[in-house]
């Protein structure tokens, strides 16, 4: 049995690793762009200059020939041929397969204004790739823009704040990390950020930026006319599914990769996970995607069922953040705040579930409100301050000293 | 592997599991005496929650068969021992994106107090021959070491 | 399978002891050490507070203070405060039950047996009174007027009975005590809840409380003692469970306030009370010592050798003691009587008797001294024995241990009788000193407890490091018991000390360690320090001499232990007093008293380590000295 995969993310890998598991002996071929595996969510400590390349690998050591995996790194897929049982390699060669998983992330997507997509000094912040191109590019910038406050835009500041640069960064959205927070908790890492010298422009956007002879785009005018001087631009205005490479291959996407619930493509022996499937965008749904579509393809029936994504923790400056369920107040919510001197948090609870929760300053013994939410777990018989509910409250342990949760 | 089986009907909540967590983890040498008991780099990898009811509810790390926290680690800095069994920190590796606090449902790991850059969790006392302090301290046998 | 109760005793340094406790079928505190073995560290740092409803309040990074605020130097010094009080009101207690003796025996025209250490006591408080009984009562009238006094009247006897430097000292730092007893009700309402919250003034309680105690419960106690008492004289005696002679009726003895004992004392060799014995088939009665009040007696066993063989251990010997079957009955006064002896007296059918209810134990029948009827209470008190000694003999089999213990520990040594032997004069003593054959002297005190290593283990083995060092070693208390029943207070034992210590004791033919006798005599060892001081010349802290309470174990002990301080001395313990949690509390006691008093804490469980803090001190010391 011959195995492909595409892509080095977490999702390739811990479909790798599972496959190898349930097939001991079976050919498994990785096939990515990517030269080095690495941990996206660690970019920014590369721009920041705290880790090298190896630094960001999240694999344990000698992945390769422990699990013994191929790698083909470097190379680009260019075409799936499902008929031939075979994909097409940027180099024209032509590799067989009898299972393949397509894991091959997704794109930084770069908006249609002006002529940011031509210019040679706008990056998006997606792969190492990016990255050393950033770092690269900032040795000679003093003014670095960042366009939007998500948590890839707000990763890249963070980074380039390491190098000294003086940053702005512009966001649409009244507040940054919109989608994560509300208001009053991202007003602390603005505060934050400021302090350390980032500049924010809120509730606007870049409406125009031309390229000089050089393809560089040295100046973004807002669409109030303000205009920001800048010799790199980051763009952080989210990720779209790579799919371009698929367009012949009779593989039905929509946002993403269409999956059924063993990850299984519209095309039999062939599975997707991770970023490519457009379902969440989060590390350990792509790692969960790549285990389960791993199982899958050595024959094992297993459905993937935690597909809960609306969740995220920040670290900027040591101050943390955890953020489950819905942020934004709807009618019929009852919000619960309370804050100190350290901490602040909010709770969004509706007829005695709890449908959002968000932490910030302290987040220790905080993991039991992912289950209360995604389980939407009656808590109103709980005589205790909800802030004060944990585990305790759940508390039981069953067959090996296990923890188990006693709901009734 | 070994676990922690714990008997939380016999707990008295004196935190003796957890001032005993402290001293086996603390940097400086010296004794149970002369632990600085308000230092909050001495914290401890375990806590004796209570119910609604007061009743004491212990939280020891499970060093689960499949760990969530694990699962979430997207820097490699957690992992599962493939000879103990038991869910391992390497502290160099380990990105503080805390994803691990969030995805651990019954809330063990957290960040530390002082530098928010790490990691608190159980290592079942692995620099001291693997023989987890908390439950030699603990004056009720509320836990013990069991291979499951 | 065998009989013993357990195995999993804890170490003696008494190895004998060691084996016949864990052959015992019975359990004893030995047994108990493993089992309690997890201490709760909140409790040994001393940061765990109970004083309000808000507690048990505990000191942890999340929370370094207790709900009302207290941080960890707080609740430290108040339960330190607190520790220092009730071991005061110990010691107060007994220093008031003896002055009252004393009285009692002066008004009724009892026989004074200590002449000369009336005289020293009436000339020092100005008393001038011919009659011999008249002299005695105004004395002991002194010292209950002192005691009694409020605490914000300082009381009369501690200048006269102090160091001049050293009184000098405390008046300066304002710790001169009012009365005794209230200075105990001062320290007790001073660390309640939500009043003193300043370390340093609790600490400094702590200090005079340490004045009071040290000069009314440890000093006072041992003179008026020997006024009714007689006098120790130095003498070789029997230790160890080999004292016990199973053909007599046996009573064991424990406690602190031998003078409640003199009546009984006297009444078991009378020949109708003899007789009594001899009937229900025994040669007559004996008293067993144990603890400090065994001690006292083997102190001055010279007056008293028909009716005590000798001193058969200390505090957790005495359930080996009763083990043996050979006992039929505990005469309780005071601590250190455990309460564990209880279902071993009950499993042995031995009588306990409590005869002075601060003390009275569960099973025990309560027959309170009471002087005016002393003669009625110990006839039924014999009676009872008697009628316990029938129902066992024969019943319960006797386990003894006929080879324990040594036959040739010397005894009787006080500041009076170890000046005689000198030649009366301290200059022998200071000239070995000077010269070096004697580096420094170190007062080894205290208890024992099971915890520093074991029973006496800490003890026994600082004792041997020191002499080895040349280091002279007076004792006092049940450590004594300890290092007596190990050898070390047998002239043989002279070849563990230091060549020039060794050839000291040899020419002599003393031990390298001299044994004061009961806990009490901490004030005639520190009696001893101020003669050699006055003769030198020089304050306290100045002379090459340190105390251990090493392995120290109760609240009384704590209250000695601030008179070492407040005296100047450095003193070492093998375990900390419950302060480690509290930062200021360490850095007084360790560091800034030496600018205070000149006295220091040393904790330091090692015995090897602490020998070798302990001669560094001295030999500063001597060198501050210029010898």
């Amino acid at each position: 049995m011959k195995y492909v995969i595409i892509g080095a993310g977490v999702a390739g890998v811990e479909a790798a690793k599972a496959i190898r598991k349930q097939d001991p002996a079976g050919e498994i071929l990785m096939v990515s762009v990517d030269t080095h595996v690495h941990s996206r969510c660690m970019l920014h400590k590369y721009i920041a200059g705290e880790r090298t390349e190896k630094g960001l690998d999240f694999t344990e050591n000698d992945f390769f020939s422990k699990y013994k995996v191929q790698w083909r790194n470097g190379v680009r897929v260019e075409k799936i041929q499902p008929d031939q049982k075979q994909i097409l390699l940027d180099t024209k060669e032509a590799v067989s397969y009898d299972k393949l998983l397509i894991a091959a992330g997704a794109d930084s997507f770069i908006p249609p204004v002006g002529e940011l997509r031509k210019a040679s000094n706008v990056y998006g912040l997606r792969n190492l790739s990016d990255a050393q191109a950033i770092v690269k590019e900032a040795k000679q910038a003093q003014n670095i823009l960042v366009i939007g406050s998500g948590l890839v835009g707000l990763d890249a500041a963070y980074g380039l704040l390491e190098r000294g640069k003086r940053l702005t960064v512009v966001e649409m959205a009244d507040r940054i990390l919109p989608v994560q927070l509300d208001a009053h908790a991202a007003n602390a890492y603005q505060e934050a950020f400021e302090k350390a010298g980032v500049r924010f422009v809120l509730e606007r956007k870049a409406s125009q930026a031309l390229c000089e002879s050089d393809k560089k785009i040295r100046q973004v005018v807002l669409d109030n006319g303000e205009a920001i001087a800048c010799d790199l631009i980051i763009v952080a205005a989210g990720v779209r599914p790579s799919l371009a490479f698929l367009d012949s291959s009779g593989i039905v996407c929509d946002r993403g990769i269409t999956v059924d619930a063993s990850m299984k493509t519209s095309v039999d022996d062939i599975y997707a996970a991770g970023d490519i499937t457009g379902l969440s965008g989060i590390w350990p749904n792509a790692a969960d995607q790549g285990r389960i579509a791993g199982k899958n393809m050595c024959g094992q029936k297993v459905d993937y069922t935690d597909t809960y994504a609306m969740k995220n923790t920040i670290n900027f400056f040591g101050l943390v953040t955890l953020c489950v369920g819905r942020i934004r107040e709807e009618e019929g919510d009852e919000i619960r705040i309370r804050e100190d001197r350290s901490q602040y948090k909010r709770v969004i609870l509706r007829d005695g579930k709890v449908q959002g929760i968000l932490l910030q300053g302290n987040i220790a013994n905080a993991g039991h409100w992912q289950y209360l939410i995604k389980n939407q777990i009656d808590i109103s018989k709980i005589n205790k301050d909800i802030f004060s509910i944990s585990y305790a409250d759940f508390y039981q342990t069953g067959a090996k000293g296990k923890y188990e949760w006693n709901i009734n | 592997m070994k676990r922690i089986i714990i008997e939380y009907d016999k707990c008295d909540g004196c935190k003796n599991c957890s001032a005993a967590c402290m001293q086996a983890h603390r940097k400086t040498k010296g004794t149970i005496y002369d632990l600085d008991l308000t230092d909050p780099e001495n914290e401890s990898r375990n806590f004796i929650l209570k119910d609604e009811k007061g009743q004491y509810r212990p939280l020891f790390c499970r060093h689960c068969d499949d760990p969530e926290c694990v699962k979430s680690c997207m820097s490699g800095a957690l992992y599962k021992d493939p000879e103990s069994g038991h869910v391992l920190y390497q502290e160099n590796r380990c990105g503080s994106c805390f994803m691990c606090v969030m995805n651990c449902p019954f809330g063990v790991p957290k960040p530390d107090t002082v530098t928010k850059s790490k990691i608190i969790k159980c290592d079942f006392c692995a620099d001291a021959g693997g023989e987890p302090s908390c439950v030699k301290a603990c004056p009720k046998k509320a836990i013990r070491v069991e291979e499951v | 399978m065998n009989q013993c109760y357990g195995c999993n005793t804890c170490k003696s340094a008494d190895k004998p002891l060691e084996g016949y406790i864990a052959s015992l079928p019975m359990e004893t505190s030995h047994h108990r050490v493993e089992s309690q073995s997890t201490k709760c560290a909140f409790g040994l740092q001393g940061v765990c507070c109970r004083l309000c409803a808000n507690g048990p309040c505990r000191i942890t990074p999340e929370s370094p203070r207790g709900i009302c605020g207290a941080n960890a130097d707080t609740i430290v010094t108040r339960n330190l405060l607190r520790a220092v009080a009730s071991g005061s009101g110990c010691y107060i207690h007994v220093v008031e039950n003896t002055a009252r003796n004393v009285k009692n025996v002066a008004k009724t025209g009892g026989e004074i047996k200590g002449i000369n250490t009336l005289n020293r006591l009436a000339s020092l408080f100005g008393i001038e009174e011919e009659d011999l009984h008249k002299r005695a009562e105004a004395v002991a009238d002194a010292v209950l007027r002192d005691l009694y006094l409020p605490e914000y009247e300082k009381m009369e006897l501690t200048e006269k009975l102090s160091y001049a430097p050293r009184y000098k000292k405390w008046k300066e730092l304002g710790i001169l005590p009012g009365g005794a007893k209230s200075e105990v009700f001062h320290g007790v309402v001073k660390c309640s809840t939500n009043l003193n919250s300043d370390p340093v003034n609790m600490l400094l309680d702590c200090l005079k409380l340490g004045i009071s105690t040290g000069i009314h419960g440890l000093v006072l106690t041992n003179l008026l003692n020997d006024i009714v008492l007689g006098e120790p004289k130095i003498r070789f005696a029997p230790v160890g469970l080999r004292v016990i002679d199973p053909d007599y009726i046996n009573i064991m003895i424990t406690g602190h306030q031998h003078s409640m004992f003199t009546f009984l004392q006297d009444r078991l060799i009378d020949e109708d009370i003899k007789e009594k014995a001899k009937k229900a088939g025994a040669k007559g009665f004996k008293l067993v010592g144990c603890t400090c009040v065994g001690q006292d007696l083997q102190l001055r066993g010279a007056h008293y050798t028909e009716i005590f063989d000798g001193h058969a251990g200390n505090n957790y010997t005495s359930e080996a003691i009763l083990a043996t079957g050979g006992i039929d009955a505990v005469i309780s006064e005071f601590n250190c009587t455990l309460p564990g002896i209880e279902p071993i007296c009950d499993k042995l059918k031995i009588k306990q008797i409590c005869i002075d209810n601060v003390a009275k134990k569960a099973n025990a029948q309560l027959k309170e001294f009471d002087f005016e009827n002393r003669p009625a209470v110990t006839d039924e008190i014999i009676d009872e024995i008697i009628a316990a000694y029938q129902e066992r003999r024969g019943s319960v089999s006797l386990n003894l241990m006929p080879d324990h213990g040594n036959d040739n520990t010397l005894t009787g040594v006080s500041e009076i009788s170890l000046k005689k032997f000198l030649g009366g004069s301290w200059q022998p003593l200071i000239d070995l000193i000077t010269s070096g054959d004697i580096k420094g002297v170190a007062g080894v005190v205290g208890c024992s407890n099971l915890t520093a290593g074991g029973h006496d283990v800490l003890t026994v083995d600082l004792v041997k490091e020191l002499i080895a060092r040349d280091i002279i070693v007076l004792t006092a208390g049940c450590s004594s018991g300890g290092i007596e029943n190990c050898g070390l207070m047998t002239p043989e034992a002279a070849k563990y000390a230091g060549p020039k210590l060794r050839a000291i004791c040899e020419k002599l033919g003393i031990p390298p360690v001299l044994n004061f006798g009961p806990c009490l005599a901490i004030g005639r060892l520190e009696i001893v320090a101020t003669e050699l001081a006055e003769a030198l010349k020089v304050d306290l802290p100045e002379l090459p001499l340190v105390l251990s309470a090493a392995q120290w174990l109760e609240e009384q002990a704590l209250a000695d232990g601030c008179y070492g301080l407040a005296l100047g001395l450095p003193l070492h313990l093998g375990l900390p007093p419950f302060v480690t949690g509290s930062k200021v509390a360490i850095q007084v006691l360790t560091e800034d008293m030496k600018s205070l008093t000149g006295g220091q804490v040393i904790i330091n469980g090692n015995a090897r380590e602490s020998a070798d803090i302990l001669e560094q001190i001295i030999l500063e010391k001597r060198q501050g000295l210029q010898i």
